[in-house]
């Protein structure tokens, strides 16, 4: 499975690179009436980061070995909007995102070079209908996020309805991949009584489908849906799922969303939020949420038998843009768990947009858990300087209710300088040192080198 | 521990002043004068004799012409009044607005035409006899007569904006993405799935929520820091504060295994060969005198537990929670299954 991860990384790159080579002095035009009218674009990034680090931290964030890592990452876009084919013209969109990265030196504990293909689809377009093929995601509803190699249907149903359907084998996360490492602690974990109890993972066991029913007008807005998850051939998530959206007037907006645990006929998640919009400059929102967390684990976890437990979110969060340069953000949420012990969050930021190449941001944060919590600061700027190139500032600061491994306070400074000397091309230097229990002191540094390309043959007007 | 905690933040606060002294004074030019417009169109003494003559927005803009360095006025405009030494005042010049959304393009003289423009700049570019606004209209102005429905369903942005400067391009008008949006984007993506296509592919999505990858999106964007990124600053101090707080959260992109996968191979997880217990004494009552307090902290958060403990049949909780076993009965009050005894999990204990 890697060796097909690096080798669809490997395509990616090679096709990336010919289409930008390709494609970069084509003349943008007004198309001719028979002429394919399509949208190209490519994106590389290439960041080298250089860091010192230990994988295991002495007690009490004690000095200890530290080793150099000079981690290579490249991450691959290409995409292309409304091409025609032979018998339907701008029916087809084609998308592929992946990434690669190497470890040149100190390669401890990550593989030497790894990658993966994030997307990779072809989506084709028939009059109300859609169909999707390959690496590709699904999100909202009784899927919530799912990634999964396989293949959606679409239609638009007429008077505002429409139905989508998708299933497939689903992207697997890494653990798998992870040498000696079969589903959670290693063979040598002195708990385990007999790792040979582990099931190997397969893949044809792992899939997921499901579907959406939805209706849309300008008032008001509703789907359903359903989604079914299987782990090793097994059941790990029946999910139903229930989104609306109710225009009551430009200044009032009604939201709620729900998702049903199938299995034990419970809401495992569901939300209610009000957005008020009394004036333009004064946006205002309420919401309320209630969880439970045991089911969103898989149904063949043993631990989801545990616990039926759920805690309860209230709050609201306002922004403020009517003070000239200066616009204010605050964010309050009240938490509330069965066995009555309270956490909250709040949170304020302000905003001044100097000038129009400079902008100030300050952020603080007070956050109540349980057993823990904390006050952080945050300070940033960013200025454009001269030309192309532009720069940021931030500072973070940290201060602990209960120390962590004997650490009160813990505090980062980082820095970005950008130079973008096309429009296409742009590079970004990036350093940061911090201060916390697991390093008496962390310094970082990062290059990244972006090229954006894109090409349009619709044409232009003046 | 106090003076530890004084001194941190003091040094936090130096560090800030030193940094933001050190940045302003770097780049601390004076700032470009806006061009003074309503001056010129509205406070002007004109049109007396031996004065300046009128002006009106054509006598400087040629907004006909095709190319943006037409529609700007020349030197040689201003100095038909100012002095060539009057630098501060050709030095307005200078101020050219940024174009955040790239270049548009725009009939100016079909519009101008318009009976309900009637040749007037200002109704769109009102920003240039008000302070504080930008001297180029924002999208909600051209909304308020194009509706743009077809182009909107089917995410056509060009021909008004140029393609290349899209990527870049964020609304500003309109779709804000304020404090509230991060929170609920997932609920909002399903409802407005064709409207947020209008600017981000599926890549976009898995730049944040794909785990198998090293950097996070808050290292591959270290400049974007009004993004909302939840691994922002020292994350790993933090993130089991976070989680508690929020349970559910972490598990939107992260498998509970995963915690113990990165714990395992950075050395601080009990599932480590000689690794300490990170429980406190008489954590499942084992000690004399104790009480026991874990199943109050795995009925409040199984998640928590199950990013070490999720290990199948080889479970340890199973060990002493199965019938007959000395935890008793696992399943609390209220807890219940469609699935039949005979399914492989309910045969652990049951089988």
């Amino acid at each position: 499975m890697r060796a097909a991860r690096l080798s669809g990384g490997a395509a990616a790159l090679t096709f990336l690179s010919v289409s930008i080579t390709a494609a970069q002095p084509l003349p943008v035009k007004a198309p001719s009436v028979q002429q394919d009218r399509f949208d190209l674009s490519a994106r590389s990034e290439t960041y080298v980061a250089l860091f010192r680090r230990a994988l295991q931290p002495g007690p009490a964030g004690s000095l200890v070995d530290t080793s150099t890592a000079l981690p290579l990452s490249q991450y691959v876009f290409l995409g292309a909007k409304d091409l025609d084919t032979a018998w339907r013209k701008n029916s087809v969109d084609l998308e592929l995102a992946a990434w690669a990265r190497v470890w040149p030196i100190s390669n401890v504990a990550e593989q030497p070079l790894d990658g993966d293909v994030q997307t990779a689809f072809v989506n084709y377009r028939h009059d109300s209908m859609l169909a999707r093929f390959g690496r590709q995601q699904f999100v909202g509803g009784a899927a919530r996020f799912a990634r999964f190699d396989g293949v959606l249907l679409g239609a638009e149903l007429g008077a505002g309805f429409s139905a989508q359907a998708y299933a497939g084998l689903t992207v697997l996360p890494r653990w798998n991949a992870r040498p000696g490492y079969h589903h959670l602690g290693s063979d040598a974990d002195s708990l385990l009584r007999d790792a040979q109890a582990f099931q190997q993972p397969q893949r044809g066991g792992y899939w997921l489908g499901g579907g959406r029913l939805s209706y849309s007008s300008h008032a008001f807005s509703a789907s359903g849906s359903f989604h079914e998850q299987r782990e090793h051939g097994d059941l790990a998530h029946r999910n139903l799922g229930l989104d609306g959206r109710a225009n009551v007037s430009s200044a009032l907006l009604f939201s709620g969303s729900a998702v049903l645990d199938a299995d034990s006929g419970r809401l495992a998640d569901s939300r209610l939020w009000a957005d008020v919009t009394p004036f333009e400059a004064l946006g205002l929102s309420l919401e309320y949420v209630h969880t439970h967390p045991a089911l969103w684990l898989s149904r063949q976890s043993v631990l989801s038998v545990f616990s039926t437990d759920r805690f309860d979110e209230l709050g609201g969060t306002a922004s403020v843009r009517a003070l000239g340069p200066v616009s204010l953000e605050g964010a309050s949420f009240l938490t509330l768990y069965d066995d009555n012990r309270p956490g909250g969050r709040v949170e304020g930021t302000v905003r001044l947009r100097a000038d129009a190449r400079t902008l100030l941001r300050l952020t603080y944060v007070r956050l109540l858990a349980p057993s823990n919590g904390y006050h952080s600061l945050r300070s940033s700027l960013s200025r454009a300087l001269f030309g192309r190139t532009s720069a940021s500032l931030e500072a973070y600061a940290y201060l602990y209710d209960h120390a962590v491994l004997g650490y009160a306070t813990s505090s980062v400074y980082s820095g970005t300088l950008s130079y973008a000397p096309t429009a296409a091309l742009s590079v970004l230097w990036g350093a940061s040192l911090s201060r916390s229990p697991y390093a008496a002191l962390d310094a970082q540094t990062l290059l990244r080198v972006a090229y954006e390309f894109g090409y349009s043959n619709r044409g232009v007007f003046r | 521990m106090k003076q530890r905690r004084r001194a941190s933040w003091l040094s936090y606060v130096l560090g800030v002043a030193v940094c933001l002294s050190a940045f302003v004074a770097a780049c601390g030019e004076q700032a470009t004068p806006r061009f003074p417009h309503r001056l010129h169109l509205v406070e002007l003494a004109c049109g007396k004799p031996g004065g300046p003559s009128c002006l009106t927005c054509n006598s400087c803009h040629a907004v006909s012409q095709q190319e943006r360095q037409y529609k700007l006025p020349n030197v040689g405009m201003c100095q038909r009044c100012h002095r060539p030494s009057e630098t501060r005042a050709l030095s307005a010049l200078a101020t050219v607005p940024p174009r955040v959304s790239g270049e548009i393009s725009i009939n100016h003289d079909q519009h101008l035409a318009m009976p309900g423009i009637q040749g007037q700049c200002v109704p769109c570019h009102s920003g240039v006899v008000r302070e504080g606004e930008s001297t180029l209209p924002p999208m909600s102005k051209c909304l308020t007569c194009h509706e743009h429905e077809r182009q909107w369903q089917n995410a056509e942005c060009t021909p008004c904006h140029d393609d290349r400067a899209l990527r870049r391009t964020k609304p500003r008008s309109f779709l804000q993405h304020d404090a509230a949006f991060m929170r609920r984007h997932g609920e909002l993506g399903t409802l407005d799935k064709s409207l947020c296509q209008s600017c981000h592919t599926q890549a976009d999505c898995q730049s944040c929520h794909d785990v198998t990858q090293d950097l996070t999106a808050e290292l591959r964007k270290p400049e974007a820091f009004d993004g909302a990124f939840v691994h922002r600053g020292d994350f790993i101090t933090r993130h089991a504060i976070e989680a508690e707080a929020s349970p559910t959260r972490c598990a939107t992109c992260h498998a509970p295994e995963t915690c113990d996968a990165c714990h395992v191979e950075r050395g601080v997880s009990a599932n480590r060969r000689g690794a300490a217990n990170p429980h406190p004494p008489g954590w499942v009552g084992n000690v004399l005198g104790s009480r026991s307090s874990h199943g109050t902290e795995a009925r409040r958060d199984i998640l928590a537990c199950a990013s070490c403990h999720e290990q199948g049949p080889a479970t340890n909780c199973i060990r002493c929670h199965q019938v007959g076993g000395y935890g008793g009965n696992p399943h609390p009050r209220g807890w219940q299954s469609a699935r039949s005894p005979n399914a492989e999990m309910c045969r652990y204990c049951h089988g």
